[in-house]
């Protein structure tokens, strides 16, 4: 693997940017409002966008650059600005009922770290790659995961659950660059694309709950339950 | 052990005694102008425990010897941590190798948990309320003290201050490293905390929300001066360790002249003044929350602990 042998100075940088979006996806869970989850969200794209920059200059890989700028322009622009629209159009601004408190989320994100954090130390131990960035990148994009997941499972506001699920992407899109960064141009291409698709229909979707629920909260959809 | 290391010795439990109040007019005074106000001379500190020592002594019927022990057990404690640390020369000096990091965090603790039980001794309401409250702060702020110094520990393979001091000096790529800039952050949030000045009271100990000051409030005369300055030398032994062990790690005495001490002990509460602005544009910008959202800036405190973990199995 290519990135098991790095110069300390790129090392320290994708430590630097990695770790750097993992505390935005914590910066994402320790607030309740949807603006701040937004705008975590574009930093963290912008900084995933800078690592596959340097992940190309650094290891010679040049569709990476045209990567680089995608992501910034659709995971940096384009996807914020269509949920800003979103958000506008609505009367929510924060999450109302939290199931639980913003510190109790921090403290278990942090507690997941930890089991991402012994996943894969005993993985790159096994693999002979213990003590290398490759090892920091497959925690944080496990943590990421877990965090999204959680996100998923605890934030009921439609809007902070599709920030959810692109936090979950953006950590395998930071975990692809540095773990496998030849991955054909055109995987990178399609999954763009169907982020795009997963932020239209949950447009349509928050319009259909504003319409016949008469709110965004998934607390509200109770039909199938007992 | 030569006569010159024992005297730097003392100097160091001297200093951390002559400098606490001074510390402690500067941020007093500095937070009142701040807030456009004029605030006390920095020299105010010393001529309130003067003050105090000359008045008379009232002791509530209720106390028992725990009122008597509790500030002289508190002073001698925050007087034996500057042995432990690095506070004026970058070499160890006998006697500090009686404990480890973990060993000054336990003596902390302990003149803490003296003053906690003179609070609840003489069975007055706010000195329960008090003590009730620093207890549900420092459960939560213990995991966090201690997640930092395993991740200190794991930075430099040693647990003693004077090696992470010696690391962070000669390897600036380890210093501006994600893992100790996290350690930084998380301990600056204890640090906070440890001081007092989380942002759930007012930043003047006259509310009716203090923590610190009503466990003391049933203390007077000399007794309330020993314990005024065994807190003020507690805020100058945490800023010490933030400064000399964690944050800015430079201009200790190398080679322990006299010469050299001063000069160490000057550029100490230079860098401790840099800290005490930070730590005063903090209090004063953030606004004030509620009482139970006290546990927010601990849980950030310790996520930051644990990236600082996670970001350390680089190298």
């Amino acid at each position: 693997m290519l990135l098991a042998h790095l110069s300390p100075l790129a090392a320290s940088l994708f430590s630097l940017l990695a770790i750097g979006s993992l505390l935005l996806a914590f910066v994402m869970l320790g607030s309740r409002w949807l603006k701040d989850y937004l705008l975590a969200f574009t930093a963290q794209s912008w900084l995933i966008a800078i690592l596959s920059g340097t992940v190309g200059y650094y290891g010679n890989y040049h569709e990476l650059y045209l990567v680089a700028v995608l992501t910034a322009l659709f995971r940096g622009l384009v996807l914020p600005y269509l949920i800003w629209r979103i958000i506008a159009r609505l009367s929510v601004e924060r999450e109302l009922h939290v199931t639980l408190q913003p510190s109790s989320c921090l403290v278990l994100g942090a507690l997941l770290v930890l089991f991402a954090f012994v996943v894969s130390n005993h993985l790159g131990n096994s693999l002979g790659l213990g003590g290398t960035v490759v090892v920091l990148a497959l925690t944080v994009m496990l943590s990421m995961k877990l965090i999204g997941f959680l996100m998923l499972a605890v934030r009921q506001e439609a809007i902070s659950q599709v920030l959810g699920l692109l936090v979950l992407e953006n950590g395998i899109f930071l975990g692809s660059q540095i773990l496998v960064p030849g991955m054909p141009l055109l995987i990178e291409l399609v999954l763009l694309f169907d982020l795009l698709v997963i932020v239209v229909s949950f447009g349509v979707l928050v319009r259909y709950l504003v319409a016949h629920v008469g709110s965004t909260s998934s607390r509200e959809l109770r039909r199938l339950v007992g | 052990m030569s006569v010159r290391d024992v005297l730097l010795q003392i100097a160091q439990v001297v200093t951390v005694l002559a400098l606490s109040p001074l510390l402690q007019g500067a941020i007093l005074q500095w937070e009142e102008r701040i807030q456009r106000g004029r605030g006390p001379g920095i020299f105010q500190p010393y001529r309130d425990l003067r003050k105090l020592f000359l008045k008379q002594l009232v002791v509530p019927d209720t106390a028992s010897w725990i009122f008597w022990c509790a500030p002289v057990v508190a002073f001698t404690c925050m007087m034996t941590v500057p042995i432990l640390i690095p506070v004026l020369t970058d070499f160890p000096l006998p006697l500090s190798n009686m404990g480890d990091i973990l060993g000054g965090g336990l003596i902390l603790t302990l003149g803490s948990f003296a003053i906690l039980l003179a609070g609840l001794d003489s069975g007055s309401a706010y000195g329960g309320i008090g003590a009730s409250r620093s207890v549900m702060l420092g459960i939560l702020a213990e995991p966090t003290l201690i997640l930092v110094l395993v991740g200190i520990t794991l930075l430099a393979k040693s647990m003693l201050p004077f090696v992470v001091n010696h690391l962070l000096v000669q390897q600036p790529s380890i210093y501006w490293s994600p893992a100790h800039l996290f350690l930084v952050f998380a301990f600056f949030v204890l640090l906070l905390v440890e001081t007092d000045r989380l942002p759930i009271h007012s930043s003047t100990h006259i509310e009716v929300y203090m923590i610190e000051e009503a466990r003391i409030l049933e203390y007077s005369g000399p007794l309330l001066a020993l314990l005024k300055w065994a807190s003020m030398m507690k805020q100058f032994i945490l800023f010490t360790i933030f400064c000399n062990v964690l944050t800015l790690p430079w201009g200790l005495s190398r080679h322990g002249t006299a010469l050299g001490a001063l000069a160490a002990a000057a550029g100490l509460f230079a860098r401790m003044l840099v800290v005490a602005l930070v730590i005063v544009f903090v209090e004063t910008a953030q606004s004030r929350l509620r009482f139970f959202r006290y546990q927010e800036p601990l849980a950030a405190s310790f996520m930051l602990a644990v990236l600082a973990i996670a970001a350390n199995q680089l190298r």
